[in-house]
C-alpha cells in the first residue's frame, strides 16, 4: 500500500489497514535486529533529529537505534544543552530545524499538541514520541505488534488496561487503535484516575480490577506517577497497589495464559509485582525489542520512500 | 451639529424601535423624532441648515454607543499587546463608545496616580471614553484592600482583581463592605484556583480526548455562589464577570430573587464557541473561563433573555502573535474581541432570531450605563451623543491590516462577517466613518 502520511501524530488519523501495514513492515525489521550485523544502507544520507523536551531513556534510545540501523544520521537535540534553556520558543526551534533541512523530527514534549504544532510548521516529517497526556502512537503501535505476535490477532480479544488512565497518553493511543483493530478493551482504575469523561473513548470503564480479569487475553499495567498521591488523587501507594497492583496470584483470575504488558519504566511493587514482571507471562522485554522494530518501520515508511522492500 | 435622517433607531431606554431622525448639537442629543425639513433649522436655533451635517441613514440602525464593561487595554506595561490608544480606536471601530479598562496591567492599577494615568491616556487618545477599573487588593495579592475612596476620586468606576479570583473569602467580604463607601460595584472574576488547578480548557469529554488539563465548571460556580452570599451579607454591589456555566446562571437567578444586589455579564465567545470547538492548535480559542458546553450556552442565552444576565461584555484580551503561536497548554488565555464582537453577535444571534436587536442594545449599552453609573446608554434629549450607525448588510473580511487593535488573536481572522458599525460618534464628535477611525 502507498503510505500517505508526512507525520505520525496520533492513532486517530490511521486506518486499521494502515496499522496492519505498519505491523507487517515491522516484521522484517525485527529479523534484522537479530542479525549480528545490524546496519542497512536504506536511509543513508537522511538526517533524523531527536527533540526530547521530557526525560526519556527507552523511547529516545529506541528511536535512535532504529534510525541508525536503517543507516540514517541522528542528532540529539537535548534540552539541557540547547538554546531552549535560553528561552527559545518551540516555534523558533522548529524554524531552526527547518533551516537545517532535516528529514525527520522525533519529538517528545510535556504539552499536549506540541507534535502537531511542529508538524504544522515543518516541511520535515514529525513522529510524536509522546505529547503531554494526549498521544504516544509509537508505544501503542509496538504494543499492537506485541499483541499480534502473542495473540495472533485482535478480533474479540479482551484487553484490560489498568492504572492512571486520566493522565496516560499510552492508554489513549492504545484504545484508539485497539478499537479499530476489533479488540474488546476495558479500562480499569480508581474513579479519580478514571473519571467519567473518559467514556469518550467508547469502551468499558470499571473501578474493579478483579471483576474484569476473567477472560482477559492481555493485561497492561500503566506506570503510576507517584507524585499524584501528593496531589490527593489516591490516598496511598499501599491502597493503590492493593486495589490495582498486578501479581502472579491475581492474574490467575483470568483463567487463561494471559500476557502482561507494561510501557515502562516499572514501579515494581506498586502497579506490578516482581514475581509477575519477571514471569513467563510477562512480555515487557519483548515490547522493548518490538519497539525498535516498529520504529524502524515507521521511520522507513515516513522517509524511506514508501513501498519498496527494505530487506532487499 | 448633526442631522441623522431616517435611521432605524434602537433605544431601549425609551423602549422603541422605528424610523426616526436624530439631531445632535454641542455633543448632546437634541431631539429624536420624525421631522419636516422646514422645522429642523429652528430646532438648531438657526435660520437655515448651515453647519449641520446630514447623514442619510435609511436602512441602517442607530443606537446609543455600546458600553463594554470588560476590556484589557494592557497599558501600562504590556504595550506590545495593546495600548490605550490602539484599544480605544479598536473600540470605536467595533461600535463601543465607552470601555472599562481592567486593572491587571504592569504595574497593577492599585493607586490613584495609576488610575489617573489610565484616564488621562484615554482622554489623550480621544476615541472611546476609557473608564479605569481599579484593583480590589494591593498588587492583586488578595490580601489588603486598595485605597478605594482616593481611587474613586481619581476616576475609577469599579474595583476588580479580574484576571485572578480573590481566594480569601474574608478579604472578599471586607471588599464588599468597604466598597459601600464608594457606591461602586466590585467586579468578581469567579475562579477557585484549587479547582481550576492550572487547567487550560473546560473539563469534560473534549478535554479528555485532547489530553488537555481540564477546568471543572465548579471552579467558577462555587465562587459565584460564595460571592453572592458574601455580597448579600455585606450589602455591597456585586458584578460577576464572564459567566460561563449553567450553574452560575441558576445561582444568580436565585440571588436576584433573594434581593441581592448582583449583576452579571456574558462574553459573546461563550455563546458562540463551545468546548467541542477547541483543538490542539486552536490557541485562538484558549480563553478563561474556558469555552463551555452547549448546555451551558443554552442556559446563558436563557439568562440573557429572562434578565438573569444583565449585560454582554467582550473581555477583549489582546495577545501578540508569538504568544499565541505555542502549544495549547503554554499559550496565554484571551480572545481579541472589540472589533468583531458586535458583528458576530448580530450575525449569529440577532439575524438568527435568538436575541432581539433592541435587547442587544439594552444588554450592551443601557444596562452597563445604569449599573456603573455612566453617561450614555440612551438617546433621551440631553444625553451625550455617543452614537453608532450600524449597517446590517455591510460585509468585511477580518484581517490583520484592517484591525486597529495591535493584536490579532481573534478566531475570526481571515473570515468574512456581516453587520458592522459604519459611523461612530463620541460626545457628538465623529470618530469613525466608513470603517476607518478618524484621526485628529
Amino acid at each position: 500500500m502507498q503510505w500517505r502520511h508526512k507525520d505520525l501524530l496520533d492513532l486517530d488519523t490511521l486506518t486499521a489497514e494502515e496499522i496492519r501495514h505498519i505491523i507487517k513492515t515491522a516484521q522484517p525489521m525485527k529479523e534484522i535486529l537479530s542479525r549480528p550485523m545490524k546496519k542497512l544502507p536504506t536511509l543513508r544520507g537522511k538526517n533524523v533529529v531527536l527533540l526530547f523536551y521530557e526525560s526519556s531513556t527507552r523511547t529516545r534510545t529506541s528511536f535512535e537505534t532504529a534510525a541508525k540501523i536503517l543507516g540514517a544520521d541522528t542528532t540529539n537535540f537535548s534540552v539541557a544543552v540547547s538554546s531552549v534553556n535560553k528561552g527559545e520558543s518551540l516555534l523558533d526551534t522548529a524554524k531552526t530545524l527547518q533551516a537545517m533541512n532535516v528529514d525527520l523530527v522525533i519529538v517528545r514534549h510535556s504539552s499536549s499538541g506540541a507534535a502537531e504544532f511542529l508538524a504544522n510548521v515543518l516541511e520535515a516529517g514529525v513522529i510524536n514520541g509522546g505529547d503531554g497526556q494526549h498521544a504516544h502512537p509509537t508505544q501503542a503501535l509496538l504494543d499492537f505488534y506485541t499483541l499480534q505476535e502473542k495473540l495472533g490477532g485482535f478480533e474479540g480479544k479482551k484487553i484490560v488496561i489498568v492504572g492512571d488512565i486520566l493522565h496516560s497518553r499510552v492508554a489513549r493511543s492504545n484504545v484508539l487503535g485497539l478499537k479499530k483493530l476489533g479488540a474488546d478493551v476495558t479500562l480499569v482504575g480508581p474513579p479519580t484516575l478514571l473519571p467519567d469523561e473518559m467514556k469518550y473513548l467508547g469502551v468499558k470503564l470499571s473501578y474493579d480490577l478483579d471483576k474484569e480479569l476473567p477472560g482477559a487475553d492481555a493485561v497492561m499495567a500503566l506506570r503510576l506517577q507517584l507524585e499524584r498521591q501528593q496531589s490527593g488523587l489516591f490516598p496511598s501507594i499501599r491502597e493503590y497497589s492493593k486495589l490495582y497492583g498486578l501479581s502472579l496470584e491475581r492474574l490467575k483470575k483470568t483463567g487463561k495464559k494471559t500476557i502482561v504488558m507494561h510501557p515502562g519504566p516499572m514501579n515494581r511493587g506498586v502497579e506490578i509485582m516482581s514475581d509477575l514482571a519477571d514471569s513467563v507471562q510477562s512480555v515487557i522485554e519483548e515490547q522493548v525489542t518490538n519497539g525498535v522494530a516498529v520504529r524502524m518501520a515507521l521511520i522507513y515508511l515516513l522517509i524511506g520512500g514508501g513501498t519498496g522492500n527494505v530487506v532487499d | 451639529m448633526w442631522w441623522i435622517k431616517k435611521a432605524l433607531v434602537l433605544d431601549p431606554a425609551q423602549g422603541y424601535t422605528g424610523e426616526r431622525d436624530v439631531l445632535v448639537k454641542d455633543g448632546f442629543i437634541l431631539k429624536v423624532g420624525n421631522f419636516l425639513e422646514e422645522d429642523v433649522p429652528e430646532f438648531f436655533g438657526q435660520e437655515n441648515l448651515e453647519g449641520v451635517k446630514i447623514v442619510e441613514a435609511a436602512g441602517k440602525y442607530l443606537f446609543p454607543g455600546l458600553i463594554d464593561v470588560h476590556v484589557h487595554l494592557r497599558e501600562p506595561g504590556q504595550e506590545d499587546k495593546e495600548d490605550i490608544r490602539s484599544g480605544s480606536r479598536a473600540a470605536v471601530r467595533g461600535g463601543f463608545t465607552s470601555v472599562l479598562a481592567m486593572a491587571n496591567t504592569k504595574p497593577v492599577i492599585d493607586q490613584r496616580a495609576l488610575v489617573e494615568f489610565v484616564r488621562l491616556q484615554g482622554e489623550r487618545a480621544g476615541m472611546a471614553r476609557v473608564y479605569p477599573v481599579a484593583a480590589v487588593t494591593k498588587g492583586f495579592q488578595g490580601q489588603e484592600l486598595v485605597e478605594m475612596m482616593d481611587i474613586r476620586e481619581g476616576g475609577a468606576v469599579a474595583f476588580s482583581d479580574d484576571g485572578l479570583g480573590i481566594q480569601n473569602a474574608e478579604i472578599m467580604r471586607l471588599a464588599f463592605e468597604y466598597a459601600k463607601l464608594t457606591g461602586c460595584p466590585i467586579i468578581s472574576h469567579c475562579e477557585d484556583e484549587n479547582l481550576a488547578a492550572r487547567g487550560v480548557m473546560r473539563r469534560g469529554e473534549a478535554s479528555a480526548r485532547l489530553g488537555l488539563k481540564g477546568i471543572p465548571a465548579s471552579a467558577e460556580s462555587v465562587m459565584v455562589a460564595r460571592d453572592v452570599l458574601l455580597a448579600g451579607e455585606a450589602g455591597g454591589k456585586l458584578h460577576i464577570a464572564h459567566v460561563s456555566t449553567k450553574e452560575s446562571v441558576m445561582i444568580i437567578r436565585t440571588a436576584k430573587k433573594l434581593g441581592i444586589d448582583v449583576t452579571a455579564e456574558v462574553n459573546p465567545h461563550h455563546l458562540l464557541f463551545s468546548d467541542q470547538d477547541v483543538g490542539l492548535t486552536r490557541t485562538d480559542l484558549k480563553v478563561n473561563p474556558p469555552l463551555p458546553t452547549k448546555e451551558d450556552q443554552e442556559a446563558l442565552l436563557e439568562g440573557l433573555l429572562d434578565g438573569t444576565i444583565d449585560m454582554l461584555a467582550t473581555d477583549h484580551a489582546p495577545h501578540t502573535w508569538e504568544e499565541k503561536a505555542k502549544p495549547f497548554p503554554e499559550a496565554p488565555f484571551g480572545i481579541n474581541s472589540l472589533e468583531t464582537a458586535l458583528a458576530v453577535v448580530w450575525q449569529e444571534l440577532v439575524e438568527k432570531g435568538k436575541l432581539p436587536a433592541l435587547k442587544v442594545i439594552e444588554l450592551w449599552s443601557r444596562n452597563p450605563a445604569q449599573r456603573f453609573n455612566l453617561p450614555g446608554g440612551t438617546l433621551e434629549t440631553g444625553s451625550p451623543a455617543d452614537l453608532v450607525l450600524f449597517d446590517p448588510a455591510y460585509k468585511e473580511r477580518i484581517t490583520a491590516e484592517s484591525m486597529e487593535s495591535k493584536a490579532q488573536n481573534t478566531p475570526f481572522l481571515g473570515q468574512e462577517l456581516q453587520g458592522f458599525p459604519v459611523m461612530t460618534w463620541v460626545g457628538g464628535k465623529l470618530v469613525m466613518a466608513d470603517r476607518k477611525v478618524i484621526c485628529n
